[in-house]
């Protein structure tokens, strides 16, 4: 019980909104809500629920480097795709027997890791700060898309991969689980909704406790102030490259499971639409903090899902017009802001009392 | 042995030699004053010192260790720490998580929290404790700052500016503060405009004038000088 | 005979690649390098400039008129912009890469939605040349002038102008320049109407060259980026530099192992040389004055 205690402890503090027994009351009704839903639904429905999840783990990435480290990364993409096409020219070489594909995510995370560590090294000990660290995050994801695109001749292969330049690579095969009487073979279905689900809370929750670690102390110092941060002794290129990596590394997850969702990855999916929709998501939701941009990525794709029934175009003006409403109306995000709104009115109501 | 010393230390932005040939030596367990006219390049022997600028040529030692390349986390890891003139803390954290940002590696974890609501007894902040570092009034914020500084417990203690914006009766309050501290072992470096406050506080005064040491001693001596007196009327007239 | 051959076709690769980047970015350039705002629907408004071009070419207007038109509908456009969006930002430069962003989509995915997918392109006008069995564009040599007459004029206007002495002032001592009855306000609104109206007139200039489509834009953002993060916030110093260093890796990349490599070149160039100069190269030039 005490040990119980103490993990609720470390998930709870000020750097994120939501805490108390009513929060965590409700955390576990919605949990159980989630957990029962593929109940109430057919297996096509949940599977592309599960559509949805995949790109939480980028969103909560980016709250993290961009909401709560302050540096504006607008490449997260860029791992996303990389771990993508990881797990593509793993999976399509070595198959998916004895549970290769669960090593195949893992190893296509560290890849997306250390592109990150290398990229982030350059970035942060190189002192680039503000503006032009969104730009130049922003154009190696750019450089990336147009390198996978013009891939489509039978020499662009590593192993028996064929990279497939603009239409991208497929078939890869699904996440797969050795079951002893047959492995699990995780299609867009109910048990792929269970693991994806899983992972999400996991990833959650673990985030919670870093941002409220002492870590997460310094990181949300260093946006506030970098100067002084460093001056009470901390290397502040290291935490930006470490909050940089942890995010690169999520979004990874994200490329990783969207590849094995729909069994395809292409270029597109690092191009600059497909960059400014995870900014979307943080932004409107409300980047500095977790809980709003995990409420947020999902209400807004639910949205861009509807839309898009009248064409992609239109959910993209849609989510172009969100933006900037929300740049210029709320900027940190409209869930902080209601969120801010029922706290006030919540306060003066107990004054009333 | 001295705590801090530079040796021929020199800055040049192009054309400009903003920082002479200077040396400065800081005895341990001494309140120092730079002072000097506008323009004698007091903030940047200060930067130099911090780290945030490298020099150009010459030295710095702290504690006998040559730290003139080591970067400023590292040099604040080997026992400084600064207090800026504008007020440099996290104003989208609380009070309390300012302190808990600052103190969280110099202290157990099981005596953090008890130690930060000491340190915020001594700034007359436990009040304020919840709040946003940025609501906090002009004084306060200095204090916290002020509070952030001394929390890593440092050997040297760099204050630019620290009565800037004060009231005199914020200012003498400082200067106590400087002196207990100071009374307690920490040795203290302050570039100050404000000649009370330094007539407080100061063992030992440097003025620099255009970028080179121009006098150094007691604050009745600095007064006494009439070169040091004529530089800031020169100051004055033009 | 084969050394000038080679010489040449080395030079127009050069050229080539110059005009290219010291037109993508040199919009850009000017509103970062006096309001330190990144304009990210600056590919949108190269793509506004190129199909108000190619619009007003098929409907009977001589090129170059057309193209000034482009340029001028991408200025108005970009004052519109900085009067509904922009100026509500500038206490946030980075939330305004945000919103612009935001704008880029609505530009592009707009576009799709209103004039389809693609657009009919105008030929490239002047014809070629040969030199040493090779054939060569007459156009591009015209890009590679108008380039240089880009710089040219900017440093004009920027010097020997009222706007241009108002605006240094302004980015240099804003309140300052307010004290002094420059009305900063407008400064920065006409700014930001010249930088659209530059990304607008390269839009029109490369309108004959190139496919229409509404993602056109993005052919131009990355090498626009490259160049404003190597040059730093200065158009004279830092831009024009920049393109000329750029230009060579890029030319000298792209003979090697084609167009792909170019672009890869300029981002390894790019990621070495802000380790290295963290302000770029305006900021190591300047970094004596500060």
């Amino acid at each position: 019980m005490n040990a119980l205690s103490r993990f609720f402890a470390r998930l709870e503090g000020p750097q994120t909104i939501g805490r108390g027994p009513v929060f965590w009351i409700g955390f576990l009704i919605v949990l159980a809500g989630a957990c029962s839903y593929p109940m109430f639904s057919d297996g096509y429905t949940v599977g592309n629920t599960v559509y949805f999840f995949t790109w939480v783990f980028m969103a909560l990435g980016l709250s993290l480097i961009w909401g709560y480290g302050g540096s504006l990364s607008f490449g997260q993409t860029a791992f996303f795709g990389i771990a993508g096409y990881s797990y593509g020219v793993l999976t399509l070489n070595f198959g998916a027997a004895y549970g290769f594909t669960l090593a195949a995510v893992v190893i296509a995370l560290v890849i997306a890791a250390l592109a990150a560590l290398l990229l982030g090294y350059f970035l942060f000990f190189g002192r680039i700060s503000g503006v032009f660290l969104g730009i130049v995050t922003l154009s190696v994801t750019l450089v990336l898309e147009r390198f996978m695109a013009q891939t489509a001749g039978p020499e662009w292969a590593i192993g028996k991969a064929r990279l497939n330049g603009f239409n991208g690579m497929s078939n890869m095969p699904p996440l797969t689980i050795p079951w002893p009487g047959g492995d699990i073979i995780l299609f867009p279905d109910v048990q792929l909704y269970y693991v994806v689900l899983g992972l999400l809370v996991l990833v959650y929750l673990g985030l919670r406790i870093l941002v409220n670690s002492s870590f997460g102390n310094v990181l949300v110092a260093i946006r506030e102030n970098p100067e002084r941060a460093e001056m009470l002794g901390y290397d502040i290129r290291k935490y930006q490259l470490g909050a940089f990596v942890i995010g690169a590394v999520l979004a990874g997850l994200s490329g990783v499971l969207y590849t094995s969702w729909g069994q395809y990855i292409t270029p597109s999916s690092m191009g600059m639409t497909a960059a400014a929709l995870p900014i979307v998501w943080v932004a409107v939701g409300g980047r500095s903090d977790l809980t709003a941009t995990l409420i947020g990525t999902l209400v807004v794709l639910s949205g861009f899902q509807a839309l898009t029934i009248h064409g992609a175009q239109y959910a993209l003006v849609v989510m172009g017009f969100l933006l900037v409403l929300t740049v210029l109306l709320a900027p940190r995000g409209i869930i902080l802001a209601a969120a801010d709104l029922l706290g006030r009115l919540g306060k003066s109501k107990r004054g009333d009392a | 042995m001295a705590l801090l010393e530079t040796r021929a230390l020199n800055k040049r932005f192009g054309g400009l030699h903003v920082t002479n040939n200077v040396d400065l030596s800081l005895e341990a367990g001494e309140v120092h004053c730079l002072i000097g006219p506008n323009g004698a390049g007091k903030s940047t022997l200060f930067r130099l010192v911090l780290g945030e600028h490298s020099p150009s040529s010459g030295q710095i030692l702290f504690a006998g260790e040559d730290i003139t390349a080591l970067k400023s986390f590292q040099r604040i890891r080997r026992g400084m720490s600064v207090k800026f003139q504008v007020p440099g803390i996290f104003k989208a954290l609380s009070v309390r998580q300012n302190l808990e940002t600052a103190m969280q590696h110099h202290y157990p974890a099981a005596s953090l929290h008890e130690e930060i609501d000491r340190l915020l007894e001594f700034l007359k902040l436990s009040g304020e404790s919840r709040q946003l570092a940025g609501n906090l009034s002009h004084g306060q914020k200095q204090w916290l700052e002020i509070g952030m500084a001394i929390s890593l417990k440092p050997k040297l203690l760099l204050l630019d500016e620290p009565t800037a914006g004060m009231s005199p009766e914020e200012t003498h309050l400082t200067g106590e503060m400087v002196q207990r501290l100071n009374a307690d072992g920490m040795t203290v470096l302050a570039v100050e405009h404000d000649m009370a406050f330094v007539r407080q506080v100061a063992d030992k005064v440097t003025v620099l004038h255009l970028g080179q040491v121009f006098a150094q001693g007691s604050i009745d001596q600095i007064v006494a000088d009439e070169r040091v007196a004529a530089i800031y009327l020169g100051q004055a007239h033009g | 005979m084969d050394a000038i051959t080679v010489a040449f076709a080395a030079l127009y690769q050069f050229g080539d690649a110059f005009a290219f980047l010291v037109l993508s970015a040199c919009g850009l350039a000017v509103i970062f390098g006096m309001m330190g705002v990144i304009n990210l629907a600056h590919g949108e408004f190269i793509m506004c400039g190129a199909y108000v071009t190619v619009s007003g070419a098929n409907a009977g207007l001589p090129l170059p008129l057309a193209i000034l038109l482009g340029a001028l509908v991408s200025a108005a456009v970009g004052a519109l912009v900085e009067r509904l969006v922009v100026r509500h930002l500038y206490e946030r430069p980075l939330d305004t890469i945000v919103a612009t962003w935001g704008l880029s989509l609505i530009a592009t995915q707009g576009t799709l939605i209103v004039l389809g997918s693609t657009m009919g392109g105008i030929g490239t006008p002047l014809g070629s040349f040969q030199i040493g069995g090779y054939s060569y564009s007459v156009y591009r040599l015209v890009l590679f002038v108008m380039a240089i007459a880009v710089l040219a004029g900017l440093y004009a206007l920027f010097n020997w102008t009222r706007f241009g002495v108002m605006a240094r002032a302004t980015i240099q001592v804003p309140h300052m320049a307010a004290a002094l009855g420059v009305d900063t306000r407008s400064v920065y609104s006409l700014t930001f109407a010249l930088g659209a109206g530059l990304a607008g007139l390269t839009g029109g200039l490369y309108a004959p060259t190139m496919t229409l489509v509404p993602t056109m834009g993005t052919t131009f953002i990355m090498e626009a980026f490259v160049t404003v993060v190597v040059g730093g916030a200065d158009v004279f110093l830092g831009t024009a530099p920049a393109a000329v260093i750029l230009a060579i890796v890029k030319s000298a990349m792209t003979s090697w192992q084609g167009q792909l490599f170019g672009q890869i070149g300029l981002l390894l160039a790019v990621i070495v040389v802000i380790r290295v100069l963290p302000k770029g190269i305006s900021g190591f030039l300047l970094r004596e004055r500060t």
